[in-house]
């Protein structure tokens, strides 16, 4: 047969494209619901790693992790703006908001109307609850566990496609997170929360230091965190207990000018 | 033939390595090699792919127009990386998530379009698939050869493991930022380029 013919070469080529097609049409069909399973269980383990319940290896398998999560879990609800709950997400099915729900909902925060925020309360009396935005090269998300005091009690952040050992370290690097232990949000100040290039300043409680090398990946976590955060800001200064703060730093430079 | 089928399969790994002596896929070999894992995966991965895709162009290669060969190699070497990323997606996920984009990025490897060009078309299966992943095995020795000192003097672990004891950083022992960036592992691929041309002879031009 002449296999450079024009016909023979048009009809082999649409064969093997029909073919391919169908192959990975049957593969994706076949594996999805596993896919669907981890992707699941990993956002679990992430939403349990930032409420503090030990570091993800704890975990074996999706089934584990699942139970772990219906085991802890206190009450699962979603919020609007305002902060009034809208329903109730169905602990049994461990239903959680995965990271294309998150994706519709920073759509829903950014038009300032019908957002349904998740919130995951936990029997160790935090609060749970994500963030998400842009970071250099992708989406960057994560989950902060607020604490009954209005302390953040963890963090966990993960990233679509940030650059291996730069700003990859917002979820490889455990002292990135570990920074947020302890910290608060301070909804009187212009960003409720935020990540300061060279360190925090000191005697402020709501920042934290930046990634050296991944400028863009921690002004992307930070935009995340305080978009975020306003929104939810009645979910968690309800929690929040207002401390008085002495002379501020500006204050104090006003007297020595004058 | 015995002789031949042995050549096929040692050639790649030293002397006609694609990475080191036909410099292929670099570009990937400067990103995945931060962490031995990463580069571990992705050599399981791309000798899975290189096997396969010159197992398949092979068994076709009678067939093929001439015309659009590259095509075709092209449409195999996706489908073969895409059951790849699907299969780690559902059987292997923290390492598929690891990965990332790499994976996509095996379909741009020169070694696997290459190795069908040069070698799949004209040979029968078995040798081709010998060949695919004896040169994806190439590829790799040279990934976690790198990733080793990557990950060693840049994180001062490996394989996770904090390799380099506590007592060494109180003393001012610092990882080494630089091995980190891809820049880096050039420099360290130039090395073993030179480690390897000044043991063979004959690799070295004239």
């Amino acid at each position: 047969m002449n296999t450079n013919s024009n016909a023979y070469t048009v009809i082999y080529s649409t064969i093997i494209v029909v073919v391919v097609a169908a192959v990975l049409a049957f593969v994706a069909t076949a594996l999805k619901p596993m896919q669907t399973a981890n992707e699941k269980a990993e956002t679990i383990s992430q939403i349990l790693t930032a409420a503090q319940f030990g570091e993800k290896a704890s975990w074996t398998d999706n089934n584990a992790t699942i139970a772990f999560y219906k085991e802890n879990i206190e009450k699962a609800y979603t919020v609007d703006l305002e902060g009034n709950e809208v329903k109730d997400l169905d602990i049994a099915d461990a239903e959680v908001y995965s990271t294309s729900d998150l994706k519709a909902q920073n759509y829903a925060i950014r038009d300032g109307a019908g957002a349904k925020l998740p919130v995951y309360v936990f029997k160790n009396g935090v609060k749970v609850i994500p963030v998400y935005g842009a970071g250099l090269w992708g989406p960057v998300w994560g989950y902060i566990a607020v604490g009954s005091e209005g302390n953040i009690a963890g963090a966990y952040f993960d990233h679509a496609s940030e650059t291996p050992g730069l700003g990859g370290k917002i979820k490889d690097d455990p002292s990135f997170r570990a920074q947020f232990i302890g910290k608060k949000f301070d909804f009187s100040d212009e960003k409720p929360f935020a990540i300061v290039k060279g360190g925090a300043p000191a005697g402020k409680d709501n920042a934290i230091d930046a990634i050296t090398g991944a400028t863009m990946t921690s002004n992307g976590v930070d935009a995340a965190i305080n978009t975020w955060a306003k929104a939810y800001e009645k979910v968690l200064s309800a929690e929040i207990s207002v401390e008085q703060t002495e002379v501020s730093a500006d204050e104090a430079e006003v007297n020595v000018e004058e | 033939m015995d002789a031949k089928l042995k050549e096929t399969i040692l050639n790649p790994i030293f002397k006609g390595n694609p990475v080191t002596v036909l410099v292929l896929g670099i570009c990937s070999s400067l990103a995945v090699t931060v962490e031995l894992k990463g580069a571990f995966v992705m050599a399981l991965s791309v000798i899975a792919v290189t096997g396969l895709s010159s197992f398949v162009a092979s068994i076709l290669r009678n067939t093929i127009p001439n015309r659009v060969r590259i095509i075709i190699q092209l449409v195999i070497v996706a489908l073969m990386v895409i059951l790849v990323d699907q299969l780690l997606k559902a059987y292997a996920y923290s390492i598929d998530k690891q990965l990332s984009v790499y994976i996509g990025l095996i379909i741009t490897n020169c070694i696997v379009m290459g190795r069908i060009e040069a070698f799949a078309l004209g040979n029968k299966p078995v040798p081709s698939l010998l060949d695919g992943i004896a040169n994806g095995a190439g590829y790799g020795l040279i990934l976690i050869v790198v990733a080793f000192f990557r990950e060693l003097f840049g994180s001062g672990t490996l394989f996770g493991f904090h390799i380099i004891p506590q007592a060494a950083y109180d003393l001012g022992y610092m990882n080494n930022g630089l091995v980190i960036l891809p820049p880096m592992a050039l420099i360290l691929i130039g090395v073993i380029i030179w480690i390897q041309r000044s043991i063979d002879k004959d690799l070295q031009e004239k």
